[in-house]
């Protein structure tokens, strides 16, 4: 067992190994930040719907003989567009219209990708990501995506929360609304395509959903929730990915279940610490109004 | 004379292919309380929304403190400043972590000092000790003067307010009222609010318009209530019922 250990660990000396923490460190900050937002505005399914559109983008790319990361950013963008317009003008409810371009969207995946000569990507590959098989040219546009959606969220902090209360609301107050909210889905839709290398199409929306879920439970402000949503996106990466190589199982799968369990942990805990907050906000009360 | 805080002239409205508000002209006085009554579906949503710039109006005229809105109602920022609008009710997510006095800073403008305004509002509303609390957390009655508290974080000229008590109940809905009315004498606010609350109009506003897609009728509150105006606004059925807010004091 101990040698297994310190084999296990050794691995982490080794450059695909780095590289991978790098980037699920990435990822894990990029899912948590996005996540948080997406799941104060109700678009969890909408990250499912993108992590399956992914899958017809890499297939496309397969088809055409180019390289599925050249594709993947631009597809899933165009797609996130194509999704909110549909949303804006048809009379189907989110969710409807979210199943069905889902669904369409994965029957054409497997259609394409059978059709296909060789198989050059495996399907495992493709479910459930592998982050192990990173490169340092992977690695390149999640720094960027990481600049671009941190900067974004600092200058755009006031219109985000803002919109989440109420966008009539927001929009008294100048906030582009439209604007933010297209800006938010075309965010979304990157992390979603970079994130699919490390965890893979069928894992994506836990990947981004769970973090934001975890940090809800612990957060009595707007600003500790997002950044306890990255910091747990990226705590969870990082020991999902040192499990996975200590217990010698997929990448993708460690990770998800390390930020499910964080959840769970957390969701137990998070009785008490309620019971310890209403305390402290009983005391504060108290002495507001004493003094 | 001092010019109208707003001026509206044969205004026009529409949602779609329907007109909603149709040839609708009044101003508003410095320092007036207004309220705009009528039926359900009258388009007084409608009305304060475009006057606001929120929605793009069809035809006729607005000037916003001096300012005349474009039909697309771009309003610029110095004049947005001195405007607060609070929707008739938040799609406020029950388990959204927002804290009082994180909601209420961002009430406040670029030019204003955060550090000063925001605990100086919060302890004029008396909801100083709910500031570390989330805006979920919050009975229907506090929430409303925390957003009050966010609308007048920053000196504002024109507070407008839609079905402002709508929730509360009566006791909680005074409470608000009188507050409004406090703010309204030490501050010289102008307010311009939605309601159904006949009793209250007539009891503290200076001035009532009728709404019904046109404007029906306008000026103070015992002329506008009469019970043959009210009668022509909301039709021939129309019963008024009356209670007594101050019981509950």
């Amino acid at each position: 067992m101990s040698s297994d250990l310190s084999g296990s660990l050794a691995l982490l000396q080794e450059p695909f190994m780095q590289r991978a923490l790098f980037g699920g460190l990435i990822t894990g900050v990029l899912g948590g930040w996005v996540g948080s937002l997406a799941v104060l505005r109700q678009l969890s399914f909408f990250a499912e719907a993108l992590g399956q559109a992914s899958l017809l983008g890499i297939s496309f790319a397969l088809l055409m003989s180019l390289s599925p990361s050249l594709l993947l950013l631009p597809f899933a963008l165009g797609f996130a567009v194509l999704l909110r317009l549909l949303l804006k003008r048809s009379s189907l409810s989110a969710d409807a219209l979210l199943s069905l371009m889902c669904s369409s969207a994965l029957a054409l995946s497997v259609v394409l990708l059978s059709s296909l000569p060789g198989a050059r990507l495996s399907l495992q590959q493709l479910l459930f990501g592998d982050i192990l098989g990173i490169s340092w040219s992977d690695l390149v546009p999640m720094l960027l995506l990481l600049i671009i959606t941190l900067t974004y969220g600092v200058i755009s902090r006031r219109a985000q929360i803002l919109i989440s209360v109420d966008p009539l609301l927001a929009r008294s107050r100048g906030v582009a609304v439209e604007t933010h909210r297209m800006a938010l889905l075309g965010l979304l839709a990157l992390v979603v395509a970079v994130s699919i290398k490390a965890v893979g199409v069928l894992l994506i929306s836990g990947f981004v959903v769970i973090p934001a879920c975890t940090a809800r439970l612990l957060s009595r402000s707007f600003t500790a929730y997002v950044l306890l949503a990255s910091g747990i996106g990226a705590l969870s990466a990082v020991l999902g990915l040192l499990g996975s190589a200590v217990l010698n199982q997929p990448s993708g799968p460690m990770v998800v279940l390390m930020q499910a369990f964080l959840f769970g942990l957390t969701f137990a805990l998070a009785g008490l610490l309620a019971q310890r907050w209403a305390g402290a906000a009983a005391t504060a009360a108290s002495a507001d109004h004493g003094g | 004379m001092n010019p109208p805080l707003l001026a509206v002239r044969d205004l026009q409205v529409r949602r779609g292919e329907a007109l909603v508000i149709d040839g609708v002209s009044f101003e508003l006085e410095a320092g007036c309380d207004t309220a705009l009554i009528g039926p359900n579906g009258a388009g007084k949503s409608t009305l304060v929304q475009a006057l606001l710039g929120l929605l793009p109006h069809h035809g006729g005229v607005i000037e916003l403190l001096g300012h005349p809105l474009s039909r697309s109602g771009r309003l610029p920022a110095a004049i947005r400043d001195q405007v607060a609008y609070l929707p008739q009710k938040l799609q406020l997510d029950g388990r959204f972590p927002l804290a009082v006095e994180e909601f209420v800073r961002l009430g406040c403008s670029p030019c204003c000092n955060q550090r000063t305004a925001v605990p100086a509002v919060l302890d004029r509303l008396q909801v100083r000790h709910l500031r570390r609390r989330l805006l979920s957390e919050l009975s229907g009655g506090e929430l409303q003067r925390v957003l009050l508290a966010f609308c007048t974080v920053h000196p504002r000229r024109l507070l407008v307010f839609d079905e402002p008590r709508t929730g509360l109940d009566p006791q909680a809905a005074e409470q608000f009222h009188e507050l409004l009315q406090q703010l309204r004498r030490e501050q010289g606010l102008t307010i311009m609010q939605i309601t159904h609350d006949l009793q209250m109009v007539r009891r503290s506003c200076d001035w009532v318009l009728c709404l019904n897609r046109r404007l029906c009728c306008q000026g103070p509150p015992q002329q506008t209530l009469s019970r043959d105006e009210l009668e022509r606004l909301f039709g021939g059925d129309f019963v008024l019922y009356e209670h007594n807010h101050h019981h509950f004091r």
